[in-house]
């Protein structure tokens, strides 16, 4: 049986609540600290050492993109969109700095320990997402050279087995079949290049 | 001429755990008096009651109705974190506060709730602690159907987890349920090396009761091989479980010595809740959560149970952690520890110092 992954442990955790001196940041501050948060207010931007925090909460209101030290959507940590108004602009906004939880202003006495986990979560299922997805395109970009790598093995005869090689070289090296393609492709290379300079 | 201040008594006085709700309202009724007949005292507190029934969905209600109809901003009251979760919009909006004297499970830390008995940190944490190394591991989780089974089971998993043990069964019954045969036939077939018990109430007497009988027939459920163990039991229930709860072991800020003061920690806790309270409002009889999560900042208070402090983060009393085990009507204190401070997000838990050696690992 299964169970699904721990409530993680956020003691110690770092939060950074981009938002302009309010009772909504005292409010907030509070719930982190009771959680066992450092809590780090900041008004208008975020300083650099933003960028080693855990989490940050920030003021979908009034916020703009220069106050962030990385550009729309590619913030390092989970973040949490404090909104007030509901305008669509605004929530237009949030959405473009890929807001991972939000919470509603006014906050009360309560709240925030599920945006953290709900922020955490999503961010890391994002996070994950985005490493397969970059790892399946650069497969895909390497379609080619596992042709150029058979071409190689091959030499003009069975393509199958030039291919079967191919595999089994991955295999004894311990990498995958397209990182062999490209060493081939490599080795094929140089021994051209060799074979070039010896007829110059 | 003493000021009078009234404040709200919200304890059920009939239902399924009427022995635990009986013992905080007499600490919390106590106290009043107590405080009453002190003549140095500068106020003099009026009780409103009202009886929720065991209800859950009368708690907010009539917490509403104390607001409404009566000068009081305090109540003390709640058992269930049912009824507690429940009451906290009502307090929000009214600005009141509520003085809770029950264990609880924890990841709460409302400012309009002073949590003036154990969190799990000051319960479960230790009491895992104490009953891994001793009997083994391997738990059985049972728990009434309710937010306290749920979420004490859910931090049991992970500690089990923590020292390497198993889960081998996590079983509910619904509040007042006492059809236990299943849990006992379970119990039976997987032979856990300790039971983990958040049934209430009258569920938790049936269950002691049939355990007892399984332990008759086999020894390796008598309970020096595989104990009960248990975060919310005292004294308080010692009558409706008699014999049955024998050698088993709960964890708790307070067991009764011979004479004592209080006859359990409910009643110790409602006791200490009513003191603190009058403490603050003699100084300042309007004050509100805003002035006493100053004077909790500021000081440690003086009651019959000890000094205490409250962290004025969480709102969260420091607490002595005892463990008791069960003997001819009282508990026997097998392990004592001062002073524990309320972690109640479990934020500062740490399982190699909770349980001596980190965890081997399999790597697959």
């Amino acid at each position: 049986m299964s169970r699904a992954a721990r409530i993680p442990n956020l003691g110690g955790a770092k939060a950074f609540v981009l938002h302009r001196p309010h009772l909504t940041v005292q409010a907030i501050t509070r719930q982190l600290s009771a959680i066992g948060l450092e809590a780090v207010e900041c008004w208008p931007h975020l300083p650099a050492e933003a960028l080693a925090a855990d989490f940050v909460f920030f003021d979908a209101d009034l916020g703009f993109d220069e106050q962030f030290p990385w550009k729309p959507g590619e913030a390092p940590m989970p973040l949490v969109a404090l909104i007030g108004s509901e305008a669509p602009g605004r929530i237009e906004w949030a959405l473009s700095h890929k807001a991972d939880a939000q919470l509603l202003k006014p906050v009360g006495t309560a709240g925030v320990y599920s945006a953290l986990l709900i922020a955490r979560q999503s961010f890391e299922a994002r996070k994950r997402l985005a490493g397969e997805i970059e790892s399946l395109r650069q497969r895909i970009g390497e379609r080619q050279t596992i042709v150029r790598a058979v071409a190689a093995l091959s030499k003009g005869g069975d393509d199958d087995r030039a291919y079967a090689q191919l595999r089994s070289l991955a295999m004894s090296w311990q990498i995958s079949v397209e990182e062999a393609a490209r060493r081939i492709v490599a080795m094929a290379q140089a021994e051209d290049g060799d074979d070039q300079s010896h007829r110059a | 001429m003493k000021r009078r201040i009234e404040i709200g008594i919200l304890y059920s006085r009939s239902g399924s755990y009427q022995l635990v709700s009986d013992a905080c309202r007499l600490g919390a009724m106590r106290a009043i008096a107590d405080i009453n007949a002190d003549r140095a005292q500068t106020i003099e507190l009026v009780p409103v009651e009202r009886d929720p029934q065991s209800n859950a969905d009368r708690y907010a209600t009539l917490c509403e109705d104390i607001f409404r109809t009566s000068g009081a901003r305090h109540v003390v009251g709640c058992i269930t974190s049912w009824s507690r979760k429940e009451t906290i919009p009502v307090l929000e909006k009214a600005g009141g506060m509520l003085w809770y004297a029950c264990p609880y499970e924890g990841f709460e830390a409302n400012e309009h709730v002073v949590y003036m008995h154990a969190c799990p940190n000051q319960h479960l944490v230790p009491l895992m602690a104490h009953v891994a190394p001793r009997f083994g591991a391997n738990g059985f989780l049972l728990g009434s159907n309710y937010i306290w089974g749920w979420e004490m089971n859910r931090v049991a998993r992970d500690l089990i987890a923590d020292t390497g043990g198993k889960v081998l069964g996590e079983r509910y019954l619904r509040i007042g349920e006492t059809d236990v045969s299943r849990l006992i036939g379970e119990i039976r077939v997987t032979r856990p090396n300790f039971i983990l018990n958040n049934l209430i109430g009258t569920s938790s007497y049936a269950f002691l009761s049939a355990y007892r009988e399984l332990g008759r027939e086999d020894a390796a459920f008598k309970p020096d091989a595989c104990p009960v163990i248990s975060c919310n039991l005292t004294e308080a229930e010692l009558s409706a479980i008699g014999e049955t709860g024998k050698g088993h072991l709960s964890a708790g800020p307070y067991f009764a010595p011979r004479p004592a003061a209080f006859a359990s920690s409910f009643e110790a806790s409602a006791y200490a809740s009513v003191q603190v309270m009058a403490d603050v409002l003699s100084g300042n009889p309007d004050a509100g959560p805003a002035e006493f999560s100053k004077a909790f900042a500021e000081r440690r208070f003086a009651t019959r149970l000890g000094p205490i402090a409250i962290d004025p983060n969480t709102q969260h009393a420091t607490l002595p952690v005892l463990i008791g085990r069960i003997a001819d009507g009282f508990f026997e204190v097998v392990s004592r520890e001062e002073g524990v401070a309320p972690d109640p997000y479990l934020s500062r838990y740490d399982p190699a110092k909770t349980f001596g050696r980190p965890r081997l690992r399999v790597v697959s």
